[in-house]
């Protein structure tokens, strides 16, 4: 429509409106008539294990050249959640290669996703989850990798040398591999969730009203009822699925109040509640928020024997944005070194996808108690879980309108 | 009449006053004007189909209305989910105030009146929590309102009973109290500055005409310290009201969503930062209806004392 004619329409509108005393239905009407959205439909690349994608390399941010080292004295800008990378492997790596290390937090990817598009913040390293990396790519705010830099990248497993997500590895590199289930205390739920018909339904069990928690996290949360309710398709874009979510989100929101939060592996080891959506990383680090006098064997993580639950992997990217892209291939490469990813995940309690951590051995390694045995990821559970994937931009839309009536409280 | 006014203003004195307000103006117009643009050219803007971030439109002819009309009908319209945290916002606020006065009223009165050479220290107490973050405060009670935390500790007065309350799950009653704690050494400073400008001769006088304490107080302290009140009120619960971190620290829950957590939540959803805008200025409608109100009643007051 000419701009011209949007303007008079405008004032043809206004008048009316005002004629109408703008009570607040004829608010509401002129306000819907004066809305002319017309954001510009970019095909969008929607890759999924069924349609992988090659990404083109960015003509704006070409690769760095190999065989340089970081420079002295400079800084690397690090984005990341907060507990997700250990504080001895980042000082290592200064004292290392005398880089200052700056560490910044989010709380959700959302959070995240707008922060680095803004393009102001300069971080050289994030760390998003692959429903991310389409965006990232598309909008032009990755650097492609220099493989020469990445020496340890055949620590990795196999299935990560050449992702569905990424095929040829041209941005991202795997960080950490991590289901979403169930945690609880057994001190504080007596019920057996893990035998329960249908685990999920502890969450609607209003024997635990106001003693349990979401993640906030909007499409880990939503995808949860589908799962509860027999739906496969986490990423559906049938808009009965979604009517689904909503009414069960909504009776969750009413009958159970439940936090909404990505702290859980702190609150919950200190009695804040004892049942909660949780991902298996935070459920294995939960024994060491535990007050003293609390056995660590309180501690419980269900996720569906079968591997059919949600499954993910989180990603370590290079930004356009960095000062200091060599800095990041080498901190990228640090932390595919078995020991270094050892330490890592000692402390993050997010298992690394390397061959060295044999998902057999990893309570007999120590990495973690034996009843939380559960929230180890294999290999396979890639193949039969349901991963997270970047929605179409109109069901991106609807879901995150049905997110936000939720978090508004009702 | 002309001669004496001209005697008093100095050489120039039209233009000196304009002059000195000129930075002042300027300075308004920057770190108000221009970001309240940025807000409403956000607000009418567009969102880059990829990313789904804001995408703002500085020209108003070219305003797209949308965002504020998806607001607006979840406001008023048939699926107003948006109204229950606005009415939530203004009950948690006005209960907050009200408490933070209940309690600042008798603390600035003591120590305006009473506090005699300690008045200094008082002050300085009154002031001490400004010193810490508000965050901190915050995550200190945190700790202290844990399931297994000091509260409930001492609430079982030393496990006689068996107190398990989740005081950080949705409660609406931590969320008042939290703000209250955190807003009320706002309150006590303009509080204070009203009591110990009230002239002491007219309560003695009070006295001496045979009001008794409780007269003496409706009749002459509370209508001399009325502004103080007002401005109190107003410092306290205008930043109340875009809060959202005590709710995100002391709840966690959305069934205590308030403005602020509607902000916080929009700003940071791809393809909702528009809505962020459209709360911003209901909140600065919302705030500039007492501001008015405040400054109709100071005047009439001023007019009275001329």
């Amino acid at each position: 429509m000419p701009a011209f004619g949007r303007r008079a329409g405008r004032r043809t509108v206004m008048k009316g409106a005002l004629a109408a005393g703008l009570s607040a239905p004829a608010l509401s009407a002129f306000l819907t008539a004066c809305g002319t959205k017309e954001t510009s439909s970019t095909a969008v690349k929607i890759p999924s294990p069924t349609s992988p994608v090659t990404w083109p390399l960015s003509e704006a941010n070409p690769a760095i050249a190999a065989g340089q080292t970081p420079k002295a004295g400079t800084t690397l800008r690090i984005y990341n959640y907060a507990d997700y990378l250990s504080p001895r492997v980042m000082k290592d790596f200064e004292a290392k290669y005398d880089v200052d290390i700056r560490l910044s937090t989010f709380n959700d990817a959302d959070e995240a996703l707008t922060k680095v598009a803004s393009k102001e913040l300069k971080f050289d390293l994030y760390f998003p989850s692959y429903d991310s990396l389409g965006k990232l790519v598309q909008a032009d705010l990755l650097r492609p990798l220099t493989r020469d830099y990445l020496t340890n990248y055949d620590n990795l497993w196999a299935s990560f040398h050449d992702p569905w997500y990424d095929r040829g590895a041209r941005y991202s590199v795997p960080y950490t591999i991590y289901s979403t289930g169930i945690g609880w205390r057994t001190d504080m739920v007596p019920t057996d969730v893990a035998a329960m018909d249908n685990p999920y339904d502890v969450l609607w069990d209003t024997a635990y009203a106001g003693k349990n928690a979401i993640l906030d996290d909007w499409h880990t949360a939503m995808s949860m009822v589908l799962l509860r309710n027999g739906i496969q398709d986490i990423n559906s874009t049938s808009s009965k699925d979604l009517d689904l979510i909503r009414t069960q989100l909504l009776d969750l929101r009413k009958t159970m109040r439940p936090k909404v939060t990505i702290s859980m592996y702190t609150e919950m080891p200190a009695g804040q509640y004892g049942l909660s959506q949780m991902w298996s990383g935070d459920a294995i680090n939960t024994p060491y928020y535990l007050p003293k006098g609390v056995s660590p064997d309180v501690m419980r993580y269900w996720f569906p024997p079968s591997g059919r639950g949600e499954i993910d992997n989180d990603l370590v990217v290079v930004l356009a944005q960095g000062q200091n892209p060599v800095a990041a291939h080498f901190f990228m490469n640090e932390i595919l070194d078995n020991k270094i990813a050892g330490q890592n995940f000692g402390f993050t309690g997010y298992q690394p996808p390397l061959k060295k951590f044999t998902p057999d051995t990893l309570v007999a390694d120590g990495y973690m108690p034996e009843n939380l045995a559960t929230a180890v990821v294999r290999e396979s559970d890639f193949k039969d879980g349901y991963p997270l994937l970047q929605l179409p931009p109109e069901t991106d839309t609807a879901w995150h309108q049905v997110w936000q009536e939720f978090k508004a409280g009702g | 009449m002309a001669d004496a006014e001209s005697r008093r203003t100095p050489p120039g004195g039209r233009r000196i006053w304009p002059l000195l307000a000129l930075p002042g103006t300027i300075w308004i117009a920057v770190l108000f004007i221009a970001p309240l643009y940025v807000v409403v050219a956000i607000l009418f803007g567009g969102v880059d189909p990829i990313l789904r971030q804001p995408v703002p439109v500085w020209n108003p002819l070219d305003w797209d209305f949308t965002q504020l009309a998806y607001v607006w009908d979840h406001i008023v319209g048939p699926q107003p989910f948006f109204r229950p945290a606005l009415v939530r916002t203004v009950v948690y606020v006005s209960v907050a105030s009200l408490l933070c006065l209940v309690i600042a009223y008798p603390v600035a009165y003591f120590t305006a009146r009473f506090a005699g050479r300690w008045k200094g220290v008082l002050l300085a107490a009154l002031i001490a929590p400004f010193w810490i973050s508000y965050m901190m405060r915050m995550l200190a009670w945190v700790n202290l309102l844990q399931t297994d935390g000091l509260v409930n500790k001492a609430l079982s007065a030393g496990g006689l009973f068996d107190v398990h309350v989740a005081w950080l799950q949705g409660h609406a009653s931590t969320v008042i109290l939290g703000l209250a704690y955190g807003y009320v050494p706002y309150m006590i400073l303009p509080l204070y500055a009203g009591l110990d400008r009230a002239p002491a001769a007219m309560l003695e006088a009070a006295r001496d005409l045979g009001a008794s304490r409780f007269e003496t107080f409706r009749r002459v302290t509370w209508p001399l310290t009325r502004t103080a009140v007002v401005v109190s009120l107003l410092v306290t619960s205008l930043p109340m009201l875009g809060d959202y971190f005590t709710v995100d620290l002391l709840s966690g829950s959305p069934s205590n969503s308030m403005i602020g957590n509607l902000i916080n939540n929009s700003v940071l959803t791809p393809g909702q930062t528009g809505q962020a805008g459209a709360f911003v200025l209901i909140i600065l409608i919302v705030s500039v209806i007492p501001m008015s109100l405040y400054v109709k009643s100071t005047r009439s007051g001023t007019d009275i004392a001329t």
